[in-house]
């Protein structure tokens, strides 16, 4: 009985922590959308309003007509979407290739790939600047897609090791038998049961593409290449900040993060806790 | 082979050469287009004994240990109040993953407003609850801006260390807690003899990660405080990024950001060490 009493008390403990935890994590996010709503003087209101006291789309209408938000989504759809379709491709073949032959240097080149991780990225950003500065590439959009691809590769195809590593050798038998050449299993066989891993993958590479602020802070320089991160953040070296603006384009640069996770969270949350059904 | 082949060229080109190229530029004297002075170590000389080097390592020290504390301390937290069953607990996993979806433009930018010192909603709370009576000149002030940047990093952060402590805790069979509660172990003798030893791998993991990825930290720091106020979060990224993007010592830059390698690589090894022995 005493145990019992225990018990409830903890679940409301519980209850307790997890609902501040939760204020604490929607309260900004609920800051940020009503700040969008706001007109410009209840921006500036003193005390702040928590709500708006004028519901309003202007910020929302603004970042299209008075700020080029249209040239950086389209910029940052065209360089992101690249740029995960090759470190997706590259990461595939190698993956598969890691998970399936035995070559000199292998364990040599998976920690290369753990290594990467570890790299502050910062690190490549003075000789990245110099190579594409003598290329020609300084200001293009091929700069950031060649950048943000290689940084990705690694990773994804440390995860598609993983993936292909749970698919059995024995497929690749069978379709040899048949006739498929190595290729062709791959291709055919293989990949297509890849591709819960494949489609983790691309994920992965179009969250850190999306995200990503340094490197195209410094390999651009005028808006008709800039990315969704540095137009947002470029909003701050103005003189008067329109945080109503602002907080409209963070939340459309916001949006494919959460259609995302809306698709995926029932199976990101099932595959990483997975484990306790199985026990 | 064949399949591993362009995935190791393409990283090989664009990570290992760009690599060894920023270890070169960082024995010159150069400003990468017509000077190129050969200086031997200099740059390194320059940078050990240069007190704003040491003092934003330092800085960069801090910065990362709170960061590195406050994801554990939450997600720890919060991981072991979720480890049960119950429709109420799924809903605050999925709520409490948000933070880690924000862009880290967007998690900085919506921070500076949450903090603005006269329209934002912090002072505004905090004085509604009468907890301070001056409305606090946030990260305008030293100790107050360090805290504004850990603040915003452990919000965003905080949400993976605790899916993965979560993932870690659901694979410790629950067996081992009926058997020891059968034996008349409580709560707390079961925390510390079965919970701990069960998540031990994969904290490890989390907190090496963590350290890294605070470590080389850039763009939240960046764009909240630029560094600022004197200097007060000065961490290393931002010192190689101004040593190179606004003071044109590439070659002094280099030599940071390999310094900031070399610290990073050595908390790798303990990683790797890890991962490996853990197999």
């Amino acid at each position: 009985m005493a145990s019992n009493v225990g018990g409830v008390a903890f679940r409301y403990f519980s209850y307790a922590v997890l609902s501040a935890a939760l204020v604490v994590v929607l309260l900004p996010l609920m800051w940020l959308i009503s700040t969008a709503f706001k007109d410009d003087t209840d921006l500036f209101s003193t005390p702040p309003s928590v709500f708006p006291e004028q519901f309003t789309f202007e910020s929302f209408l603004r970042i299209w007509t008075e700020y080029p938000f249209l040239q950086y989504f389209q910029n940052s759809i065209i360089v992101v979407l690249s740029a995960t379709i090759i470190a997706v491709g590259f990461a595939s073949f190698a993956g598969y290739g890691i998970a399936r032959f035995t070559f000199p240097g292998r364990g040599a080149f998976l920690l290369f790939l753990l290594m990467t991780q570890m790299f502050p990225s910062i690190l490549l950003l003075i000789p990245y600047y110099s190579i594409m500065q003598s290329l020609g590439l300084i200001n293009t959009l091929l700069a950031l897609i060649v950048t943000y691809s290689t940084f990705t590769i690694p990773l994804c195809t440390w995860m598609m090791w993983g993936f292909f590593k749970g698919i059995p050798v024995e497929l690749d038998e069978a379709a040899s038998i048949d006739g498929l050449g190595r290729l062709g299993a791959f291709v055919r066989i293989i990949l297509p049961l890849g591709l819960p891993g494949l489609a983790a993958t691309a994920i992965y590479a179009f969250i850190q593409g999306w995200n990503e602020y340094v490197f195209a802070l410094v390999l651009t320089q005028t808006d008709d290449v800039r990315p969704v991160s540095v137009g947002i953040g470029n909003l701050v070296g103005e003189d008067r900040i329109f945080w109503n603006d602002l907080m409209a384009a963070s939340l459309v640069a916001l949006i494919p993060m959460l259609l995302i996770f809306g698709f995926l969270q029932r199976h990101l949350i099932a595959g990483l806790t997975g484990g306790s059904v199985k026990g | 082979m064949a399949f591993v082949a362009p995935g190791a060229i393409f990283m090989g080109l664009l990570i290992a050469y760009p690599l060894g190229y920023g270890l070169y530029i960082s024995f010159f004297n150069t400003n990468l287009i017509n000077r190129w002075d050969f200086i031997g170590l200099a740059n390194y000389e320059a940078a050990v004994t240069s007190g704003a080097f040491l003092r934003s390592i330092g800085i960069t020290a801090i910065y990362t240990g709170l960061v590195v504390l406050g994801t554990h301390v939450v997600g720890l937290g919060l991981a072991l109040l979720l480890n049960r069953q119950g429709r109420a607990f799924s809903v605050f996993r999925v709520l409490l993953i948000l933070p880690w979806l924000f862009p880290e433009v967007v998690v900085a930018l919506l921070w500076s407003w949450i903090l603005n010192p006269v329209y934002g909603i912090l002072n505004h709370i905090l004085m509604s609850l009468n907890i301070v009576s001056q409305p606090l000149v946030w990260l305008e002030e030293s100790r107050l801006a360090l805290m504004g940047v850990v603040g915003a990093s452990v919000w965003t952060s905080f949400p993976l260390v605790m899916v993965l402590l979560l993932a870690g805790l659901q694979s410790i069979p629950a067996e081992l807690y009926e058997a020891a509660s059968i034996d008349g172990a409580g709560r707390i003798t079961s925390f510390i003899h079965i919970t701990l030893p069960g998540l031990a791998p994969v904290l490890v993991v989390t907190l090496i990660l963590q350290t890294v990825w605070s470590f080389k930290h850039f763009t939240i720091v960046w764009l909240m405080t630029a560094g600022g106020p004197v200097n007060a979060t000065n961490v290393v990224s931002i010192s190689i990024y101004r040593e190179a993007f606004q003071y044109f010592n590439f070659g002094q830059s280099a030599a940071y950001a390999t310094i900031v390698f070399i610290l990073c690589i050595i908390f790798a090894g303990f990683y790797w060490r890890f991962v490996r022995d853990g197999k």
